[in-house]
């Protein structure tokens, strides 16, 4: 282990960020997401809900009592207000430290923090676009590359556009938090967060690559992303192992784990760029390696080599990998009707005042009656 | 000044290749003063996983793209680590200093003798953020990954792609990017905690965990259904059209998605031809004719007209950009994304702005990245109390130097360091 002993978890009351309230008055997936950082670690978050609720409550895929899974990720630890005035609304805002919005959140004179999550920003020729979280992965140059040689490109699924900016808004809004702590700042701030920009963080190495080489990747097929090779998924006896094989030393344990010594010492294959220009000789005997072959055992025995090599688990098999059950990488969601769904915990713990591992998910105006009237 | 909302906190960066120097790129980027630590023998791999004479004489060390755009506005110096002096260095560099951040492979550390326990003898409320692929704690977290070992084995491949396909990847090494965005959270949370109380703790963070909030979509299915959701590539279950259509010129696309009647009214309205296609229930079952239909409409079209066309129409398109037309995106040039900067060696090069700013203007670059070891004399002279001789002293001995050094040549010690 990279630590030494004696630094398990030491539980004490409230959180890392218990004195932080946030008040999310968007409720979407971005908000959502950047308020559930908070929540995680101990800050009161209100979602202010219409009273049909947050768009988030109506994302598939629902339980069998109607409620959605991904609200419920999103929304645990926090308290929902719903059915109020402008006065309520008023106080509510004036308790806040953080005020979470969107680009239809109206302007409004405030005291905090207020971070706003668009698609585009609020500047610029797509400031007014019509967003999603494929568009980001097509204006970052990383759609072009994924699929298959003919085409076309393959969208990336679900929401991660949204998530990927909702940990820029926690970044930001933090930062100016513990600015105002350390008496950097004090006055109210206005923070703008772009879901595209979040989403260049993927792809700025290569810009910068090929603003320097004149060089940019075309797509060569599934799993197929030059200059490495081998670099993929590959069907086993019982499953999936993901490879990366890059440097020498890697690529001469490889070949003895699969018994491939006649490619050991090939000189063209002693580089990532000279395996894939060969890979019409070496994938075939791969493949058919592999499918002789159980991924799991693979997978410790090339780990034991100190071969970069990965099972990818299924979704079922994802709660079951003993990695993740001893670190709680997943916790439990309550719901108000009883139901209990598996979520994500948040990925980083800290030692001395560690997260909250799932939790309740309020209903639509549950907390009306504490902050109301 | 806003931009500077870290100004007073000092993080040493002792991260290596993408997720950590990334992770700590945002606390400088914030006005943090962070200083990276590196040797000339054991130099960031990001400039190079090897060096040769030659590569060291055409300073290579200098030339990484990829190495100067995590490093920027941090400061940089050498320490041999592996010295008891060098050691001794950076333990009065933790002492000043609120954090530490490092991804080292598991028994670096104590190797060195540079555990937690160690830094925290030097600095009591110090915070030690430490980012391995698969965290610090459980039976792998010795096991070793790149990026693209990161995104295997969170499962997000089975999310993507058409089932008769293998699972799919995203690759651009997504572990890494993700990494390092989830550590600047991590790191800024004990910060504040340690704002507030003093007090300092171990953070571990686990890159593997930080990619399953982008595949909560499916784990979330699978959580309340007990089934992962079917890979159907660009087909949307209720959304049509809904896909990538191959515009005029070589590898131009455009990202169309219709989300509901009024998008498919405009769209209507622009592509006269798709009249013939009635209403969503029509269009679902007719999905492949229309996208022919799509397909055919776009082919003479350039791509980025079409964006602009459509969206001000209110409907979701947009082209797509590789890695070279990126760079001159004409939004990102409004917004002054790119900031180009003179960095020594390779010249003009641009810059990625925070994706978050704090008014009109992007938050200013301060500096490009340092050379190796660029700010040897200024930290160890104004941060450490060093005089000119004793920094001489460690420059003839090789504990400090400006430029890498192939393995094992480290000059003899002279006797009187």
């Amino acid at each position: 282990m990279a630590v030494t002993e004696g630094h398990g978890y030491t539980s004490r009351m409230g959180g890392a960020l218990h004195d932080i309230t946030v008040v999310d008055l968007a409720g979407n997936i971005a908000t959502s997401y950047c308020a559930k950082m908070f929540a995680d670690y101990g800050a009161q978050v209100v979602n202010v809900e219409p009273t049909e609720g947050f768009s988030t409550r109506q994302l598939a895929p629902f339980t069998a009592g109607g409620e959605s899974a991904m609200h419920a990720y999103l929304h645990t630890n926090k308290k929902s207000v719903s059915g109020y005035s402008a006065n309520d609304l008023q106080d509510l805002l004036d308790d806040a430290s953080l005020i979470l919005g969107d680009a239809q959140t109206p302007t409004f004179d405030h005291d905090a923090i207020f971070t706003r999550v668009t698609w585009y920003g609020s500047s610029g020729p797509y400031a007014h676009y019509v967003g999603s979280d494929a568009q980001c992965f097509a204006l970052n140059a990383m759609l072009p590359n994924i699929g298959h040689v003919a085409g076309p490109p393959l969208i990336p699924t679900g929401y991660q556009a949204q998530i990927v900016a909702g940990k820029n808004a926690y970044v930001a809004s933090l930062t100016q938090l513990l600015g105002r702590k350390l008496g950097n700042t004090t006055s109210a701030i206005d923070i703008e967060v772009s879901t595209f920009e979040s989403m260049l963080c993927l792809t700025e190495v290569g810009v910068i690559g090929a603003y320097n080489t004149g060089l940019t990747p075309t797509r060569m097929g599934i799993n197929r992303f030059p200059p490495t090779y081998p670099l993929g998924v590959f069907p086993c006896q019982d499953g999936w192992l993901g490879l990366t094989v890059l440097t020498p030393g890697q690529w001469h344990a490889f070949c003895d784990l699969l018994d491939m010594p006649d490619f050991k010492h090939v000189d063209l294959f002693q580089t990532a760029v000279g395996r894939l220009e060969a890979v019409d000789v070496i994938e075939p005997v791969i493949r058919e390696r592999l499918l002789t072959r159980k991924a799991e055992a693979l997978f410790y025995a090339g780990q034991q080599a100190r071969i970069p090599l990965a099972r990818v688990p299924t979704m079922a098999e994802l709660f079951q990998v003993d990695q993740f059950q001893q670190r709680q990488a997943f916790g439990e969601a309550r719901l108000s009707d009883g139901t209990t769904l598996a979520v994500p915990s948040v990925p980083f713990r800290l030692f001395a005042t560690p997260p909250n591992f799932g939790g309740p998910v309020a209903a639509l105006g549950e907390h009306t009656a504490e902050f109301v009237g | 000044m806003s931009a500077q909302a870290l100004q007073g906190i000092r993080i040493v960066d002792l991260s290596m290749g993408w997720a950590g120097p990334l992770c700590a790129r945002q606390m400088a980027d914030l006005g943090a003063d962070v200083i990276k630590v590196e040797s000339c023998e054991r130099f960031d791999w990001w400039r190079s996983w090897e060096a040769t004479p030659e590569w060291i004489e055409d300073d290579g060390a200098e030339k990484s793209a990829a190495f100067n755009m995590v490093n920027r506005n941090k400061r940089a110096i050498t320490l041999d680590l592996e010295d008891e002096t060098g050691r001794d260095l950076l333990l009065q560099l933790v002492s000043t200093a609120h954090a530490v951040v490092e991804n080292y492979s598991g028994g670096v550390l104590p190797k060195l003798r540079l555990t937690y326990d160690h830094l925290r003898a030097a600095q009591p409320n110090i915070i030690l953020l430490s980012m391995p692929p698969f965290g610090s704690t459980g039976p792998w977290a010795e096991f070793r990954a790149y990026g693209s070992t990161v995104e295997q084995s969170s499962g997000l491949p089975h999310l993507n792609g058409l089932d008769a396909d293998p699972p799919t990847m995203h690759h651009v090494a997504y572990g890494d990017p993700m990494g390092g965005l989830n550590g600047g959270a991590a790191l800024l949370t004990a910060l504040y905690h340690q704002t507030s109380s003093g007090e300092g703790q171990f953070v571990d963070l686990s890159q593997v965990e930080s990619l399953f909030s982008l595949a909560a979509h499916g784990i979330m299915t699978y959580s309340a259904t007990g089934q992962a959701p079917a890979r159907t590539g660009n087909v949307h279950a209720t959304s049509a059209p809904h896909g990538v259509y191959r515009c005029a010129g070589e590898e131009q696309w455009l990202l169309l998605q219709i989300f509901d009647e009024t998008q498919w009214d405009a769209l209507c309205s622009q592509a006269p031809v798709l009249t013939k296609f009635g209403a969503s229930t029509d269009r679902l079952a007719r999905r492949d004719e229309l996208d022919a239909a799509l397909n055919t409409w776009c082919a003479n079209q350039d791509a980025f007209e079409l964006m602009e066309r459509l969206q001000g129409q209110g409907i979701p398109a947009v082209a797509t950009h590789n890695t070279i037309s990126l760079l001159s995106d004409r939004h990102l040039e409004y917004r002054g994304y790119w900031q180009w900067l003179d960095r020594a060696v390779v010249g003009r090069q641009p810059n990625p702005s925070t994706p978050y700013r704090f008014g009109a203007q992007p938050i200013a670059i301060q500096s490009p990245a340092p050379t190796l070891g660029q700010h040897n004399d200024e930290v160890l002279s104004d941060v450490l109390g060093l005089d000119e001789q004793a920094i001489e002293r460690l420059r003839s001995n090789g504990i400090i130097g400006e430029k890498p050094r192939m393995p094992g040549t480290r000059p003899p010690r002279s006797a009187s360091s």
